[in-house]
């Protein structure tokens, strides 16, 4: 198997550095360039990552033959621009969740995508840590019979950077978690949802410039009920960065999942409690899939029209929230 | 004052419970046990050393020495044993919900208030030793303004009670259940200004109780609060319950299993796990209203404020009935 060369495209995202930190370790891939628009940003990650080949310009990286694959880890709202970019110059793609901060943005994505015949993947990370798998394996196994309601939260400390700020982001809180348990809520029902009504408020942080929390209800067209508890609402201090939990009720048993709770109760003299994590490494295992989804030639497991539903959620819910009333999917655009 | 006499009408799970709690409170001597069904009375009577066992209620309420009446009966039959309790001059402690009808509970606030007895309704979060330790560190400004709670409640359905199959007699999980929840979240953040559930019946058969309800509730103050209650978690499910408020400076968080000081597994039952307490919240609960009357209190939960829960809980029927957002005060009954 040929190795393939990667270029990530802006480290903005916090979560591209543990994405660069994947790629390094694969045998099947190479980090070969990176691109950033901040010269500081851009020097730190060639730093820690070793990487020579540095541009200021991602017109210029896209030009290199060379690089099969990019990953597109910027600032929410420079997604659709990098992602197009990167579709006309013939590179496969994963893009950090949010897939945009628009469906407009989001859907010229995917047809840029296809019309080049490159895959875009979206970073749904959460469909590939392994108890999040094992609970799809249980459900399509029928474990707990058929799916009545689903709730979820995703809660989290506050990233910081640009991730208030509305014109980078897209929104708060909500753009921030919402997309990663809608998403696992319709991977898991293979339904899509049929109403949203959301609460929205900027309740604990009121120096923020977005929303820092939200309580949604959801409803899938079969009937089942969800819910999504999402916020940066976890202290600064908090023992651990956050949570993705899921309680699944079904005709016939009940899963409870609490995905990062694997943790080590963890204390050092002079410093407060945290949870040292040890469970499974859903980015590892989601990069290593997007190398082989290429090498294969396969559908990656989330796709760019994964990534346009979990969106319509979170346009929903602010929408919702707004007008103070449910609102119908899909949105009429 | 003498000694206190005690009735306790409805000898299931929650007056068995009761009984037990008031076998305990000096001062106070159970006069009667009273079920429909003779020999639950009888065997309540003789567990607790009632001298009387009765299946008619209304005896106790001509019993001279019968100075409390401790109503554990099914909800729908709440309002009818309240009014004429207090009518009958008998200071009434009433197991939760007041009632399913808003008018009700205005009877039987009335006629307590006209009869000069005291009365409360039973909601024991208000003693629960996490649920008492987190409204005190909530007003102690520890985490500052209280702005986003979570609260879920997970059982089984009660297949002991047949009678919460029926939406009328029962109210279904949300009024039954989750009016814990609630009844704690208003004691703890203040009063609901608008209520949206969803739900319905998923699992039960022949059920016209919701058995399953979320609800997002708004606060007057603007914070808001995620309210969730089961009953169709699968048979054996051990009864699971969580607690979460985000304040301005800080959070608190608590369930009912991790921080168990006990846990006990026998074989082909589920693990029992919990914090044993001397006095148990339901001790604490009927000693309280015990000693509200021998020395003249408010109650801790007067039906005022016990109407103010329950009409919560009706708003998210109608909005999981109606699909639309519910402004409180309700206008008309639910049920």
């Amino acid at each position: 198997m040929r190795k393939l060369r990667f270029a990530i495209l802006s480290f903005a995202h916090i979560h591209a550095w543990s994405y660069a930190r994947v790629l390094k370790s694969l045998e099947e891939a190479e980090l070969a360039a990176i691109y950033d628009d901040d010269p500081e940003r851009l020097r730190r990650a060639a730093e820690a990552y070793g990487v020579k080949d540095l541009y200021g310009d991602y017109r210029q990286l896209l030009k290199r033959e060379d690089i099969d694959a990019v990953v597109i880890a910027s600032e929410n709202a420079k997604h659709a621009e990098l992602a197009i970019a990167a579709a006309e110059a013939g590179k496969h793609m994963i893009v950090e969740k949010p897939l945009a901060t628009t469906l407009e943005d989001a859907e010229k994505m995917i047809k840029a995508a296809e019309k080049a015949g490159v895959k875009l993947q979206q970073a749904f990370v959460m469909r590939y840590h392994d108890a999040t798998v094992a609970v799809k394996n249980l459900l399509d196994g029928g474990t707990v019979g058929k799916i009545l309601a689903v709730m979820t939260t995703n809660h989290g400390k506050f990233p910081g950077l640009w991730f208030d700020d509305p014109k980078l982001a897209g929104g708060g809180a909500v753009m921030d978690h919402v997309v990663h348990t809608a998403d696992l809520m319709r991977w898991y029902t293979r339904d899509e949802f049929d109403e949203v009504y959301a609460v929205i408020g900027k309740n604990i942080r009121p120096d923020l410039r977005s929303e820092d929390c939200a309580l949604i209800s959801l409803r899938f067209k079969s009937g089942i009920v969800g819910s999504i508890d999402c916020s940066w609402s976890r202290p600064n201090t908090f023992y651990t960065w956050g949570d993705v939990f899921l309680a699944i009720y079904g005709t016939d048993g009940f899963i409870l999942v609490d995905a990062f709770r694997p943790c080590i109760n963890l204390v050092i003299e002079g410093k407060p409690l945290t949870w040292h994590y040890y469970g499974p490494d859903a980015d590892y295992n989601m990069i290593k899939d997007f190398v082989y989804a290429i090498q294969e030639d396969r559908p990656p497991r989330a796709t760019g029209y994964d990534g346009y539903k979990a969106l319509e959620v979170s346009i929903a819910a602010y929408e919702s929230a707004r007008k103070g009333l449910p609102v119908k999917l899909p949105l009429q655009r | 004052m003498g000694e206190l006499g005690v009735a306790v009408i409805g000898c299931g799970f929650i007056g068995n419970v009761h009984l037990r709690a008031w076998s305990k409170v000096k001062g106070s001597r159970i006069i009667a046990a009273v079920d429909l069904i003779g020999g639950k009375a009888k065997r309540a009577a003789e567990a607790y050393k009632a001298p009387y066992w009765l299946t008619d209620y209304t005896k106790v309420l001509e019993m001279r020495e019968v100075d409390i009446v401790d109503v554990c009966t099914p909800t729908y039959t709440h309002a009818e044993i309240v009014v004429s309790a207090a009518k009958s001059g008998k200071h009434v402690l009433c197991e939760k919900p007041i009632a399913l009808r808003l008018s009700d509970a205005d009877d039987m606030i009335g006629a307590a208030r006209k009869a000069g007895v005291k009365f409360m309704v039973a909601h024991c979060l208000r003693f629960w030793p996490e649920y008492v330790e987190s409204k005190r560190l909530v007003e102690s400004g520890a985490i500052g303004e209280p702005r986003i709670a979570r609260a879920y409640r997970l059982s089984p359905f009660p297949e002991w009670a047949p009678w919460h199959k029926d939406r009328r007699l029962g109210g279904g999980v949300f009024v039954d259940m989750s009016i814990h929840d609630v009844d704690f979240l208003r004691w703890a953040m203040g009063e609901v200004e608008e209520v949206f559930a969803r739900g319905g019946t998923l699992k039960t058969a022949d059920s016209t109780s919701h058995d399953f309800t979320h609800a997002i509730l708004k606060f007057k103050s603007g914070a808001i609060a995620y309210v969730e209650g089961s009953w169709i978690q699968p048979p054996g499910f051990p009864f699971t319950t969580y607690l979460e408020i985000v304040g301005t400076h800080g959070m608190l968080a608590v369930d009912n299993h991790s921080p168990a000081a006990l846990k006990v597994y026998r074989p082909g039952e589920p693990p029992a796990v919990y914090t044993p307490f001397e006095e148990d919240a339901y001790d604490k609960e009927v000693k309280h209203f015990y000693e509200c009357i021998v020395r003249d209190l408010e109650p801790a939960v007067p039906g005022e404020e016990a109407k103010k829960t329950l009409e919560v809980t009706l708003a998210a029927v109608k909005s999981v009935d109606e699909g639309r957002p519910i402004k409180l005060p309700l206008e008309g009954e639910v049920l």
